[in-house]
Protein backbone atom coordinates (compact mmCIF):
# COMPACT_ATOMS: atom_id res chain seq x y z
CA UNK A 1 0.00 0.00 0.00
CA UNK A 2 1.32 3.46 -0.92
CA UNK A 3 1.95 6.01 1.80
CA UNK A 4 0.54 9.50 1.35
CA UNK A 5 2.84 12.19 0.00
CA UNK A 6 0.39 15.10 0.18
CA UNK A 7 -2.77 15.35 2.27
CA UNK A 8 -5.21 18.24 2.00
CA UNK A 9 -7.85 18.68 4.69
CA UNK A 10 -10.78 21.01 4.08
CA UNK A 11 -8.50 23.37 2.18
CA UNK A 12 -9.66 26.71 0.79
CA UNK A 13 -7.49 28.37 -1.85
CA UNK A 14 -7.57 31.84 -3.36
CA UNK A 15 -5.95 35.26 -3.34
CA UNK A 16 -5.89 38.06 -0.76
CA UNK A 17 -7.96 36.01 1.68
CA UNK A 18 -10.75 35.48 -0.88
CA UNK A 19 -11.40 31.79 -1.56
CA UNK A 20 -11.90 30.74 -5.18
CA UNK A 21 -12.26 27.10 -4.22
CA UNK A 22 -12.97 25.55 -0.83
CA UNK A 23 -13.64 22.21 0.87
CA UNK A 24 -10.74 20.45 -0.85
CA UNK A 25 -9.85 17.20 0.92
CA UNK A 26 -7.71 14.67 -0.87
CA UNK A 27 -4.63 12.50 -0.61
CA UNK A 28 -1.89 12.08 -3.19
CA UNK A 29 -0.21 8.75 -2.66
CA UNK A 30 3.49 8.11 -3.20
CA UNK A 31 4.07 6.63 -6.66
CA UNK A 32 0.63 7.64 -7.97
CA UNK A 33 -0.22 9.46 -11.21
CA UNK A 34 -2.79 12.14 -10.41
CA UNK A 35 -4.38 14.53 -12.87
CA UNK A 36 -6.02 17.83 -11.94
CA UNK A 37 -8.73 18.56 -14.48
CA UNK A 38 -10.92 21.57 -15.00
CA UNK A 39 -11.86 24.36 -17.37
CA UNK A 40 -10.02 27.68 -17.43
CA UNK A 41 -10.63 29.74 -14.29
CA UNK A 42 -11.70 26.83 -12.09
CA UNK A 43 -8.66 27.16 -9.82
CA UNK A 44 -6.27 24.53 -11.23
CA UNK A 45 -3.24 26.81 -11.26
CA UNK A 46 -4.13 28.29 -7.85
CA UNK A 47 -4.35 24.78 -6.38
CA UNK A 48 -1.00 23.91 -7.91
CA UNK A 49 0.65 27.09 -6.61
CA UNK A 50 -0.74 26.38 -3.15
CA UNK A 51 0.62 22.82 -3.20
CA UNK A 52 4.04 24.09 -4.30
CA UNK A 53 4.06 26.63 -1.48
CA UNK A 54 4.02 29.59 -3.87
CA UNK A 55 0.63 30.75 -2.61
CA UNK A 56 -0.60 30.55 1.01
CA UNK A 57 -3.92 28.74 1.53
CA UNK A 58 -6.93 30.80 2.66
CA UNK A 59 -7.78 28.16 5.26
CA UNK A 60 -7.47 24.45 5.95
CA UNK A 61 -4.48 22.18 6.32
CA UNK A 62 -1.81 20.93 3.93
CA UNK A 63 0.46 18.12 5.01
CA UNK A 64 3.36 17.60 2.66
CA UNK A 65 5.71 14.66 3.17
CA UNK A 66 6.02 12.42 6.19
CA UNK A 67 8.05 12.62 9.40
CA UNK A 68 8.81 16.28 8.81
CA UNK A 69 10.79 15.54 5.64
CA UNK A 70 9.60 17.79 2.84
CA UNK A 71 9.59 16.10 -0.57
CA UNK A 72 11.46 17.62 -3.48
CA UNK A 73 9.21 19.03 -6.19
CA UNK A 74 10.25 18.70 -9.80
CA UNK A 75 8.20 21.57 -11.20
CA UNK A 76 7.48 21.79 -14.92
CA UNK A 77 5.77 25.12 -15.68
CA UNK A 78 4.25 26.13 -18.99
CA UNK A 79 7.06 26.86 -21.44
CA UNK A 80 5.26 29.89 -22.81
CA UNK A 81 5.75 31.86 -19.57
CA UNK A 82 9.51 32.31 -20.00
CA UNK A 83 10.90 35.60 -21.24
CA UNK A 84 12.73 34.96 -24.54
CA UNK A 85 15.14 37.77 -23.71
CA UNK A 86 17.33 35.50 -21.57
CA UNK A 87 20.21 34.12 -23.68
CA UNK A 88 20.12 30.72 -21.99
CA UNK A 89 20.80 27.43 -23.73
CA UNK A 90 18.68 24.36 -23.08
CA UNK A 91 21.53 23.02 -20.95
CA UNK A 92 21.66 26.25 -18.90
CA UNK A 93 17.93 25.92 -18.16
CA UNK A 94 18.19 22.21 -17.29
CA UNK A 95 21.20 22.89 -15.03
CA UNK A 96 18.95 25.05 -12.82
CA UNK A 97 17.42 21.80 -11.61
CA UNK A 98 20.67 21.03 -9.79
CA UNK A 99 20.80 24.44 -8.04
CA UNK A 100 18.79 23.12 -5.07
CA UNK A 101 21.70 20.82 -4.14
CA UNK A 102 24.46 23.34 -4.81
CA UNK A 103 24.95 25.77 -1.95
CA UNK A 104 24.93 29.55 -2.36
CA UNK A 105 28.31 30.76 -3.54
CA UNK A 106 29.26 27.32 -4.89
CA UNK A 107 29.38 26.17 -8.49
CA UNK A 108 27.80 23.00 -9.90
CA UNK A 109 30.37 20.18 -9.93
CA UNK A 110 31.29 18.12 -12.99
CA UNK A 111 29.22 15.26 -11.53
CA UNK A 112 26.15 17.52 -11.30
CA UNK A 113 26.65 18.65 -14.87
CA UNK A 114 27.01 15.06 -16.04
CA UNK A 115 23.80 14.17 -14.22
CA UNK A 116 21.97 17.05 -15.95
CA UNK A 117 23.28 15.74 -19.30
CA UNK A 118 21.84 12.33 -18.38
CA UNK A 119 18.47 13.94 -17.65
CA UNK A 120 18.58 15.73 -21.01
CA UNK A 121 19.43 12.43 -22.66
CA UNK A 122 16.54 10.70 -20.86
CA UNK A 123 14.10 13.25 -22.25
CA UNK A 124 15.79 13.08 -25.69
CA UNK A 125 16.60 16.79 -25.33
CA UNK A 126 20.37 16.37 -25.54
CA UNK A 127 20.52 17.00 -29.28
CA UNK A 128 19.20 20.57 -28.95
CA UNK A 129 20.55 21.31 -25.44
CA UNK A 130 23.20 23.71 -26.77
CA UNK A 131 20.66 25.76 -28.73
CA UNK A 132 19.06 28.86 -27.24
CA UNK A 133 16.05 27.89 -25.12
CA UNK A 134 14.00 30.75 -26.60
CA UNK A 135 14.48 29.36 -30.11
CA UNK A 136 13.27 25.84 -29.36
CA UNK A 137 9.81 24.59 -30.35
CA UNK A 138 7.09 24.14 -27.71
CA UNK A 139 7.69 20.38 -27.48
CA UNK A 140 11.47 20.80 -27.29
CA UNK A 141 11.12 23.38 -24.49
CA UNK A 142 8.88 21.02 -22.53
CA UNK A 143 11.48 18.25 -22.84
CA UNK A 144 14.16 20.58 -21.50
CA UNK A 145 11.88 21.63 -18.64
CA UNK A 146 11.09 18.00 -17.79
CA UNK A 147 14.84 17.29 -17.83
CA UNK A 148 15.28 20.24 -15.46
CA UNK A 149 12.60 18.82 -13.17
CA UNK A 150 14.28 15.38 -13.24
CA UNK A 151 17.61 17.06 -12.44
CA UNK A 152 16.13 18.11 -9.07
CA UNK A 153 15.98 14.36 -8.21
CA UNK A 154 12.31 14.86 -7.36
CA UNK A 155 9.96 12.92 -5.13
CA UNK A 156 7.05 14.48 -7.00
CA UNK A 157 6.94 15.60 -10.62
CA UNK A 158 4.48 18.50 -10.97
CA UNK A 159 3.48 19.45 -14.52
CA UNK A 160 1.38 22.56 -15.22
CA UNK A 161 -0.36 22.03 -18.57
CA UNK A 162 2.81 20.69 -20.20
CA UNK A 163 1.07 20.19 -23.53
CA UNK A 164 -0.15 23.81 -23.89
CA UNK A 165 1.10 25.12 -27.23
CA UNK A 166 2.49 21.72 -28.19
CA UNK A 167 1.34 19.91 -31.34
CA UNK A 168 -0.61 16.64 -31.18
CA UNK A 169 2.30 14.35 -32.02
CA UNK A 170 4.60 16.00 -29.47
CA UNK A 171 1.81 15.90 -26.86
CA UNK A 172 1.38 12.17 -27.32
CA UNK A 173 5.13 11.62 -27.16
CA UNK A 174 5.53 13.78 -24.02
CA UNK A 175 2.77 12.03 -22.10
CA UNK A 176 4.07 8.61 -23.11
CA UNK A 177 7.47 9.63 -21.77
CA UNK A 178 6.04 10.96 -18.49
CA UNK A 179 4.02 7.78 -18.08
CA UNK A 180 7.13 5.70 -18.77
CA UNK A 181 9.30 7.45 -16.13
CA UNK A 182 6.39 7.27 -13.69
CA UNK A 183 6.39 3.48 -14.06
CA UNK A 184 10.15 2.96 -14.29
CA UNK A 185 11.11 5.17 -11.35
CA UNK A 186 7.90 4.80 -9.33
CA UNK A 187 7.82 8.60 -9.52
CA UNK A 188 4.77 10.41 -8.15
CA UNK A 189 3.26 12.56 -10.90
CA UNK A 190 0.82 15.44 -10.54
CA UNK A 191 -0.41 16.68 -13.90
CA UNK A 192 -2.58 19.74 -14.48
CA UNK A 193 -4.38 19.60 -17.79
CA UNK A 194 -7.72 19.91 -19.53
CA UNK A 195 -6.97 17.15 -22.01
CA UNK A 196 -9.50 14.39 -21.19
CA UNK A 197 -8.23 11.67 -23.55
CA UNK A 198 -4.69 11.96 -22.13
CA UNK A 199 -6.00 11.79 -18.58
CA UNK A 200 -8.11 8.72 -19.34
CA UNK A 201 -5.09 6.97 -20.79
CA UNK A 202 -2.43 7.79 -18.20
CA UNK A 203 -3.84 8.95 -14.85
CA UNK A 204 -4.79 6.70 -11.93
CA UNK A 205 -6.45 9.38 -9.83
CA UNK A 206 -8.44 12.40 -10.99
CA UNK A 207 -9.09 15.66 -9.19
CA UNK A 208 -11.81 17.39 -11.19
CA UNK A 209 -12.57 21.05 -10.46
CA UNK A 210 -16.00 22.08 -11.62
CA UNK A 211 -18.32 24.92 -10.61
CA UNK A 212 -16.54 25.50 -7.30
CA UNK A 213 -16.66 21.82 -6.34
CA UNK A 214 -13.91 19.24 -6.26
CA UNK A 215 -14.54 15.69 -7.44
CA UNK A 216 -11.93 13.06 -6.59
CA UNK A 217 -11.73 9.48 -7.75
CA UNK A 218 -10.38 7.08 -10.32
CA UNK A 219 -11.01 7.34 -14.06
CA UNK A 220 -13.70 4.67 -13.82
CA UNK A 221 -15.40 6.45 -10.92
CA UNK A 222 -15.44 9.92 -12.41
CA UNK A 223 -15.76 9.42 -16.15
CA UNK A 224 -19.35 8.25 -15.90
CA UNK A 225 -22.02 9.37 -18.39
CA UNK A 226 -23.80 11.24 -15.55
CA UNK A 227 -20.71 13.24 -14.58
CA UNK A 228 -19.77 13.95 -18.18
CA UNK A 229 -23.29 15.09 -18.91
CA UNK A 230 -23.33 17.43 -15.91
CA UNK A 231 -19.87 18.84 -16.47
CA UNK A 232 -20.23 19.42 -20.18
CA UNK A 233 -23.95 20.26 -19.93
CA UNK A 234 -24.79 17.82 -22.68
CA UNK A 235 -26.27 14.42 -23.15
CA UNK A 236 -23.80 11.59 -23.37
CA UNK A 237 -25.02 8.57 -25.26
CA UNK B 1 48.21 57.18 -31.27
CA UNK B 2 50.65 59.27 -29.24
CA UNK B 3 47.80 60.68 -27.19
CA UNK B 4 46.50 57.15 -26.58
CA UNK B 5 49.89 56.09 -25.22
CA UNK B 6 49.92 59.27 -23.15
CA UNK B 7 46.64 58.55 -21.34
CA UNK B 8 47.85 55.01 -20.55
CA UNK B 9 51.07 56.32 -19.01
CA UNK B 10 51.35 56.04 -15.18
CA UNK B 11 52.56 59.64 -15.18
CA UNK B 12 49.47 60.94 -16.98
CA UNK B 13 47.99 63.81 -14.96
CA UNK B 14 44.39 62.55 -15.32
CA UNK B 15 45.26 58.88 -14.80
CA UNK B 16 42.78 58.53 -11.91
CA UNK B 17 40.02 59.76 -14.20
CA UNK B 18 41.02 57.17 -16.83
CA UNK B 19 41.05 54.36 -14.26
CA UNK B 20 37.71 55.44 -12.75
CA UNK B 21 36.07 55.75 -16.14
CA UNK B 22 37.28 52.29 -17.17
CA UNK B 23 36.22 50.73 -13.85
CA UNK B 24 32.73 52.17 -14.20
CA UNK B 25 32.69 51.08 -17.84
CA UNK B 26 33.46 47.48 -16.91
CA UNK B 27 31.23 47.32 -13.80
CA UNK B 28 27.99 49.07 -14.80
CA UNK B 29 27.10 46.58 -17.57
CA UNK B 30 27.46 43.70 -15.10
CA UNK B 31 24.41 44.88 -13.18
CA UNK B 32 22.85 46.52 -16.26
CA UNK B 33 22.47 43.01 -17.70
CA UNK B 34 19.93 42.23 -14.96
CA UNK B 35 18.07 45.52 -15.49
CA UNK B 36 17.72 44.69 -19.19
CA UNK B 37 16.73 41.03 -18.63
CA UNK B 38 14.19 41.95 -15.96
CA UNK B 39 12.83 44.67 -18.28
CA UNK B 40 13.61 47.35 -15.69
CA UNK B 41 15.36 49.76 -18.06
CA UNK B 42 13.28 52.65 -16.71
CA UNK B 43 14.71 51.89 -13.30
CA UNK B 44 18.13 52.38 -14.87
CA UNK B 45 17.08 55.92 -15.84
CA UNK B 46 15.46 56.81 -12.54
CA UNK B 47 18.10 55.42 -10.18
CA UNK B 48 21.08 57.50 -11.32
CA UNK B 49 18.91 60.60 -11.12
CA UNK B 50 17.74 59.72 -7.61
CA UNK B 51 21.35 59.04 -6.71
CA UNK B 52 22.36 62.52 -7.90
CA UNK B 53 19.52 63.94 -5.79
CA UNK B 54 21.20 62.20 -2.86
CA UNK B 55 24.41 63.99 -3.81
CA UNK B 56 22.52 67.28 -4.01
CA UNK B 57 21.02 66.77 -0.55
CA UNK B 58 24.40 65.79 0.85
CA UNK B 59 26.10 68.84 -0.64
CA UNK B 60 23.34 71.09 0.70
CA UNK B 61 23.59 69.68 4.21
CA UNK B 62 26.58 71.81 5.33
CA UNK B 63 24.72 74.97 4.28
CA UNK B 64 21.59 73.90 6.16
CA UNK B 65 23.72 73.07 9.19
CA UNK B 66 25.53 76.41 8.99
CA UNK B 67 29.03 74.93 8.49
CA UNK B 68 31.81 76.99 6.92
CA UNK B 69 32.64 76.51 3.24
CA UNK B 70 36.16 75.15 3.95
CA UNK B 71 34.86 72.59 6.42
CA UNK B 72 32.14 71.53 3.99
CA UNK B 73 34.58 71.14 1.09
CA UNK B 74 36.85 68.89 3.16
CA UNK B 75 34.05 66.40 3.67
CA UNK B 76 32.19 66.99 0.42
CA UNK B 77 33.10 63.70 -1.20
CA UNK B 78 32.31 61.61 1.85
CA UNK B 79 28.99 63.41 2.25
CA UNK B 80 28.20 62.94 -1.43
CA UNK B 81 29.04 59.23 -1.26
CA UNK B 82 26.78 58.73 1.75
CA UNK B 83 23.96 60.77 0.18
CA UNK B 84 24.23 58.96 -3.13
CA UNK B 85 24.34 55.49 -1.58
CA UNK B 86 21.53 56.03 0.94
CA UNK B 87 19.17 57.60 -1.60
CA UNK B 88 19.89 54.94 -4.22
CA UNK B 89 19.50 51.96 -1.91
CA UNK B 90 16.29 53.23 -0.32
CA UNK B 91 14.85 54.17 -3.71
CA UNK B 92 15.71 50.87 -5.40
CA UNK B 93 14.15 48.84 -2.59
CA UNK B 94 10.94 50.90 -2.69
CA UNK B 95 10.76 50.86 -6.50
CA UNK B 96 11.48 47.12 -6.62
CA UNK B 97 8.73 46.47 -4.10
CA UNK B 98 6.26 48.51 -6.17
CA UNK B 99 7.32 46.80 -9.41
CA UNK B 100 6.95 43.38 -7.74
CA UNK B 101 3.45 44.14 -6.48
CA UNK B 102 2.58 44.80 -10.10
CA UNK B 103 -0.40 47.05 -9.54
CA UNK B 104 -0.83 50.25 -11.50
CA UNK B 105 1.75 51.53 -13.93
CA UNK B 106 5.33 50.67 -12.96
CA UNK B 107 6.62 52.87 -15.80
CA UNK B 108 4.51 55.74 -14.50
CA UNK B 109 5.96 55.43 -11.01
CA UNK B 110 9.53 55.23 -12.30
CA UNK B 111 8.92 58.21 -14.60
CA UNK B 112 7.51 60.18 -11.69
CA UNK B 113 10.48 59.25 -9.50
CA UNK B 114 12.84 60.41 -12.27
CA UNK B 115 11.24 63.78 -12.90
CA UNK B 116 10.66 64.58 -9.21
CA UNK B 117 14.26 63.64 -8.38
CA UNK B 118 15.56 65.91 -11.15
CA UNK B 119 13.39 68.84 -10.08
CA UNK B 120 14.29 68.36 -6.41
CA UNK B 121 18.01 68.40 -7.22
CA UNK B 122 17.65 71.68 -9.10
CA UNK B 123 15.56 73.21 -6.30
CA UNK B 124 18.03 72.16 -3.62
CA UNK B 125 21.07 73.43 -5.42
CA UNK B 126 19.57 76.68 -6.69
CA UNK B 127 20.03 78.02 -3.15
CA UNK B 128 23.54 76.63 -2.76
CA UNK B 129 26.07 78.18 -5.14
CA UNK B 130 29.09 76.21 -3.90
CA UNK B 131 27.32 72.89 -4.21
CA UNK B 132 25.79 73.89 -7.54
CA UNK B 133 29.16 74.18 -9.25
CA UNK B 134 30.21 70.66 -8.20
CA UNK B 135 26.84 69.19 -9.06
CA UNK B 136 26.82 70.67 -12.55
CA UNK B 137 30.24 69.12 -13.21
CA UNK B 138 28.80 65.82 -12.08
CA UNK B 139 25.74 66.22 -14.29
CA UNK B 140 27.88 66.92 -17.35
CA UNK B 141 30.13 63.93 -16.64
CA UNK B 142 33.31 65.95 -16.12
CA UNK B 143 35.53 63.13 -14.86
CA UNK B 144 38.62 65.24 -14.26
CA UNK B 145 39.13 65.62 -10.54
CA UNK B 146 39.34 62.12 -9.12
CA UNK B 147 41.49 61.85 -6.00
CA UNK B 148 43.34 58.67 -4.99
CA UNK B 149 40.75 58.24 -2.22
CA UNK B 150 37.87 58.49 -4.73
CA UNK B 151 39.58 56.02 -7.04
CA UNK B 152 40.18 53.59 -4.18
CA UNK B 153 36.58 53.87 -3.00
CA UNK B 154 35.31 53.25 -6.53
CA UNK B 155 37.66 50.29 -7.03
CA UNK B 156 36.76 48.65 -3.71
CA UNK B 157 33.01 49.15 -4.17
CA UNK B 158 33.01 47.81 -7.72
CA UNK B 159 35.29 44.90 -6.80
CA UNK B 160 32.81 44.00 -4.05
CA UNK B 161 29.97 44.07 -6.61
CA UNK B 162 31.99 41.90 -9.01
CA UNK B 163 32.82 39.30 -6.35
CA UNK B 164 29.23 39.05 -5.05
CA UNK B 165 27.84 38.86 -8.60
CA UNK B 166 30.36 36.16 -9.48
CA UNK B 167 29.73 34.09 -6.35
CA UNK B 168 25.93 34.26 -6.40
CA UNK B 169 25.35 34.47 -10.13
CA UNK B 170 23.37 31.23 -10.28
CA UNK B 171 20.98 32.31 -7.51
CA UNK B 172 20.47 35.77 -9.03
CA UNK B 173 19.90 34.28 -12.47
CA UNK B 174 17.46 31.67 -11.16
CA UNK B 175 15.26 34.15 -9.26
CA UNK B 176 15.30 36.47 -12.29
CA UNK B 177 14.44 33.77 -14.85
CA UNK B 178 12.03 31.54 -12.91
CA UNK B 179 10.86 32.71 -9.50
CA UNK B 180 8.49 29.76 -9.03
CA UNK B 181 11.27 27.24 -9.67
CA UNK B 182 13.56 29.10 -7.27
CA UNK B 183 10.88 28.97 -4.56
CA UNK B 184 10.25 25.24 -5.05
CA UNK B 185 14.00 24.65 -4.70
CA UNK B 186 13.88 26.38 -1.32
CA UNK B 187 15.61 29.59 -2.39
CA UNK B 188 14.60 32.74 -0.53
CA UNK B 189 13.42 34.72 -3.54
CA UNK B 190 12.90 37.99 -1.68
CA UNK B 191 16.34 37.84 -0.06
CA UNK B 192 18.07 37.20 -3.41
CA UNK B 193 16.06 39.99 -5.01
CA UNK B 194 17.26 42.27 -2.24
CA UNK B 195 20.90 41.21 -2.84
CA UNK B 196 20.58 42.00 -6.54
CA UNK B 197 18.94 45.36 -5.93
CA UNK B 198 21.57 46.30 -3.34
CA UNK B 199 24.32 45.48 -5.85
CA UNK B 200 22.57 47.55 -8.51
CA UNK B 201 22.11 50.37 -6.00
CA UNK B 202 25.74 50.33 -4.89
CA UNK B 203 27.03 50.27 -8.48
CA UNK B 204 24.73 53.12 -9.51
CA UNK B 205 25.65 55.30 -6.53
CA UNK B 206 29.40 54.79 -7.07
CA UNK B 207 29.05 55.35 -10.82
CA UNK B 208 26.98 58.52 -10.38
CA UNK B 209 29.48 59.89 -7.93
CA UNK B 210 32.32 59.18 -10.35
CA UNK B 211 30.82 59.93 -13.76
CA UNK B 212 27.34 61.45 -13.23
CA UNK B 213 23.80 60.17 -13.88
CA UNK B 214 23.76 60.42 -17.68
CA UNK B 215 26.93 58.43 -18.18
CA UNK B 216 25.98 55.93 -15.47
CA UNK B 217 22.71 55.22 -17.27
CA UNK B 218 24.54 54.95 -20.59
CA UNK B 219 26.89 52.29 -19.21
CA UNK B 220 24.04 50.45 -17.47
CA UNK B 221 21.96 50.18 -20.63
CA UNK B 222 23.87 50.35 -23.91
CA UNK B 223 26.60 47.71 -23.43
CA UNK B 224 24.09 45.00 -22.39
CA UNK B 225 21.84 45.87 -25.34
CA UNK B 226 24.79 45.69 -27.73
CA UNK B 227 26.08 42.43 -26.25
CA UNK B 228 22.59 40.89 -26.39
CA UNK B 229 22.66 41.10 -30.18
CA UNK B 230 25.45 38.51 -30.30
CA UNK B 231 25.27 36.62 -27.01
CA UNK B 232 24.73 32.87 -27.36
CA UNK B 233 24.61 32.21 -23.63
CA UNK B 234 24.53 34.09 -20.34
CA UNK B 235 28.25 33.80 -19.68
CA UNK B 236 29.21 35.47 -22.94
CA UNK B 237 26.39 37.99 -22.60
CA UNK B 238 27.84 39.25 -19.30
CA UNK B 239 31.49 39.12 -20.43
CA UNK B 240 30.77 40.83 -23.76
CA UNK B 241 28.65 43.57 -22.13
CA UNK B 242 31.40 44.29 -19.61
CA UNK B 243 34.10 44.33 -22.30
CA UNK B 244 32.08 46.68 -24.50
CA UNK B 245 31.59 49.03 -21.52
CA UNK B 246 35.23 48.93 -20.43
CA UNK B 247 36.79 49.31 -23.88
CA UNK B 248 34.32 52.03 -24.90
CA UNK B 249 35.09 54.01 -21.75
CA UNK B 250 38.81 53.89 -22.53
CA UNK B 251 38.32 54.84 -26.19
CA UNK B 252 35.80 57.52 -25.17
CA UNK B 253 38.33 59.04 -22.79
CA UNK B 254 40.97 59.02 -25.52
CA UNK B 255 38.63 60.71 -28.03
CA UNK B 256 37.66 63.31 -25.43
CA UNK B 257 41.32 64.00 -24.62
CA UNK B 258 42.29 64.10 -28.28
CA UNK B 259 39.51 66.49 -29.35
CA UNK B 260 39.03 68.35 -26.05
CA UNK B 261 35.46 67.09 -25.53
CA UNK B 262 33.79 66.40 -22.17
CA UNK B 263 34.60 62.78 -21.24
CA UNK B 264 31.19 61.50 -20.12
CA UNK B 265 29.17 62.56 -23.16
CA UNK B 266 31.99 61.28 -25.42
CA UNK B 267 31.69 57.86 -23.78
CA UNK B 268 27.91 57.70 -24.20
CA UNK B 269 27.96 58.88 -27.83
CA UNK B 270 30.64 56.29 -28.59
CA UNK B 271 28.50 53.59 -26.95
CA UNK B 272 25.57 54.72 -29.11
CA UNK B 273 27.70 54.49 -32.26
CA UNK B 274 28.94 51.02 -31.26
CA UNK B 275 25.33 49.89 -30.67
CA UNK B 276 24.18 51.27 -34.03
CA UNK B 277 27.07 49.56 -35.84
CA UNK B 278 26.46 46.28 -34.01
CA UNK B 279 22.76 46.47 -34.84
CA UNK B 280 23.60 47.05 -38.51
CA UNK B 281 26.05 44.13 -38.61
CA UNK B 282 23.47 41.90 -36.93
CA UNK B 283 20.82 42.91 -39.46
CA UNK B 284 23.14 42.17 -42.38
CA UNK B 285 23.89 38.70 -40.97
CA UNK B 286 20.17 38.15 -40.31
CA UNK B 287 19.34 39.01 -43.93
CA UNK B 288 21.98 36.57 -45.16
CA UNK B 289 20.74 33.80 -42.89
CA UNK B 290 17.05 34.50 -42.28
CA UNK B 291 15.83 32.88 -39.09
CA UNK B 292 13.42 33.62 -36.28
CA UNK B 293 15.08 35.59 -33.50
CA UNK B 294 12.44 35.69 -30.83
CA UNK B 295 14.92 36.58 -28.12
CA UNK B 296 16.08 39.89 -29.53
CA UNK B 297 15.32 42.90 -27.36
CA UNK B 298 16.01 45.27 -30.23
CA UNK B 299 13.60 43.53 -32.58
CA UNK B 300 10.68 43.85 -30.18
Amino acid sequence: MNTSLITLENLAIGYDGQAVLSGISLTIARGSFTAILGANGTGKSTLLKTLLGLQPPVSGKIQIGADGVKPIFGYVPQAIQFDPLYPLTGFDVALMGAFGRVGAGCFPSRAEKDFVRECLHATTADEFAQKKFSQLSGGQKQRVLIARALATKPDLLVLDEPTAGVDVAATHSLLEFISQIHKERNLTVLLVTHDLPLVKKHAQQIVWLHNGTVLCGTVAELFTPENMSEIFEMEVG
Amino acid sequence: MESFKEILSPDFLLRNSVYTSVLVGFACPLVGVFLVLRRLVFMGVALPQISSTGVAVALSLPVWLGLTVNSAEEHAHTLAFIGSTVFTLVAILILALLVRRGRGSAEGRLGTAYVVATALSILLLSKNRVAEAGWLDLLKGEIITISNFDLGLTAISLAFVLVVLGLFNKELLLVSFDRAMAATLGKNVLAWDAVLYLLIGLTVSVAVLSVGPLIAFGFLLIPPLTAHLFARNMKWFVILASLIGGVSSLLGFWLAYQWDWPVGPSDVVLLGVVYALAFGVKKIFSLRQPKLNRGSFASR
